[in-house]
């Protein structure tokens, strides 16, 4: 018997005991010793096949690590933050994209020249419950749209700049200043002057909010019509 | 045969016929009679049929059903246990048999490992509880192949050729299964392997 063939007996049978084996092992210290070694890991493996696992205790679902509990809080925090940015953000939004696609719809008021009769302007604010302390020589266009759910003037100021869309709002509240480009058009809203509402400049151009800043001079509600 | 089966009075199987002895599993029926030889026998066993199965199945309530199976298999095959110092082998082998059968009449639901053992992480830094521990583990994560001829041997007393008898096999192949499943926990619990040259010799099945 060679080491090979001993050393497959052990380890298929360590407690095995041939006249064969037993006389290779009297010569070869290195296959005693493995008998010796796994004669030991026997003893062992009987003790451990005598109670198979107790399925209870493996694999304990250990804890949390308790960072991991503060970043998921931390991540709903977050969550939660961001949507209440989109909700409240969503109103101003809205509105820049609702103003470029209303004046988009009424690609007829810029291409007015020639300036609108006081009287026009007129019928266009009152409507709206809108006074407008601006020279009529700079208004070549005036209407009273449908937007919103309320009637409100509709209105183009040429300037050095060229033509300016003027919506007054008097029902879009914002907290701030906002500016926007969208379509080609640059915009801005800013809140009226009288304390509530707001009013949207748009141009293809630049100087939009100069005559924000004008219109926030010139604009006074009147009593809201009925 | 290594684990000779426990002291059983001569004339165990000259008593009449017992109630079966695997209603007792879910409680006994009434007229039933604890005391039967044939009864205390199977009892006697239990532990070591549901030990043995359970090594087997991995799973508790298999092996259960398993262990339930076989004693009614037995019970209705009781004559053919002649001598009842032959029973603990005689049902290890129902035992195996019918768990053979489980897995051939339906696609068994198999247990994950990742759910039954942990790794051997570090089994040398372990105390004995847990060198234990890691050593179940190590073998539940043996392949069927590797675990049956191991739990046949060290735990049913099998030699090796019984072990080829019942599976079918060669003794060098039961030889060879049985030094790989060695082999393998050793690996798994730090100690390396036996060379595996040895296996060459012997070739495997």
């Amino acid at each position: 018997m060679n080491c090979e063939h001993a050393r497959l007996l052990i380890g298929a049978d360590p407690r095995s005991s041939s006249p064969e084996l037993a006389a290779h092992l009297d010569s070869c210290p290195a296959c005693t010793q493995l008998r010796e070694e796994m004669l030991a890991f026997e003893t062992r493996i009987e003790k451990a096949l005598q109670q198979p696992p107790d399925l209870a205790r493996v694999k304990p679902r250990r804890a949390a690590p308790q960072w991991r509990e503060w970043a998921l809080a931390a991540s709903v925090l977050l969550g939660m933050a961001a949507l209440l940015g989109v909700w409240l953000l969503r109103p101003s939004d809205t509105l820049a994209r609702d103003l470029v696609s209303h004046v988009q719809h009424e690609p007829d008021s810029w291409l007015a020249a020639q300036q609108v009769s006081a009287q026009g302007i007129g019928a266009a604010l009152h409507g709206a419950g809108v006074a407008l302390d601006v020279d009529s020589d700079k208004i070549t266009y005036a209407q009273s749209c449908w937007f919103h759910g309320h009637y409100v003037p509709h209105l183009v100021v040429q300037t050095a700049q060229g033509p300016a869309t003027v919506l007054i709002l008097r029902h879009e509240q914002v907290p701030g200043a906002r500016s926007f480009h969208e379509a080609g058009l640059n915009g801005v809203i800013v809140p009226a002057a009288a304390g509530r509402g707001s009013i949207a400049v748009l141009a293809h151009g630049g100087g939009v909010e100069a005559v924000a800043r004008e219109m926030q001079q010139d604009v006074r509600w009147l009593p809201e019509p009925p | 045969m290594r684990i000779i089966a426990r002291g059983l009075a001569a004339n165990a199987m000259r008593n009449p016929e017992p109630d079966s002895p695997v209603l007792s599993i879910g409680g006994r029926p009434p007229g039933a009679d604890p005391g039967a030889p044939i009864t205390r026998l199977f009892e006697s066993l239990r532990p070591d049929l549901l030990r043995f199965a359970h090594w087997l199945a991995r799973d508790r309530a298999l092996a259960e059903d398993i262990v339930q199976e076989s004693l009614l298999r037995a019970w209705r095959y009781r004559d053919a246990l002649k001598d009842p110092a032959a029973a603990r082998p005689w049902l290890l082998t129902i035992v195996r048999r019918e768990h053979a059968r489980m897995y051939e009449r339906k696609r068994l639901e198999l247990v994950p490992l990742e759910d039954v053992a942990d790794s051997c992480a570090d089994p040398r830094a372990a105390d004995t509880e847990d060198d234990l521990f890691v050593l179940r583990h190590g073998i539940m994560r043996l392949p069927l192949e590797y675990r049956e001829p191991l739990v046949l041997q060290v735990l049913g007393g099998f030699s090796t050729e019984e072990i080829a008898q019942e599976l079918k096999l060669s003794s060098t192949a039961v030889l060879t299964r049985l030094f790989r499943a060695r082999n393998k926990l050793r690996v798994l619990c730090g100690m390396g392997g036996v060379a595996e040259v040895a296996e060459a010799q012997a070739g495997a099945p």
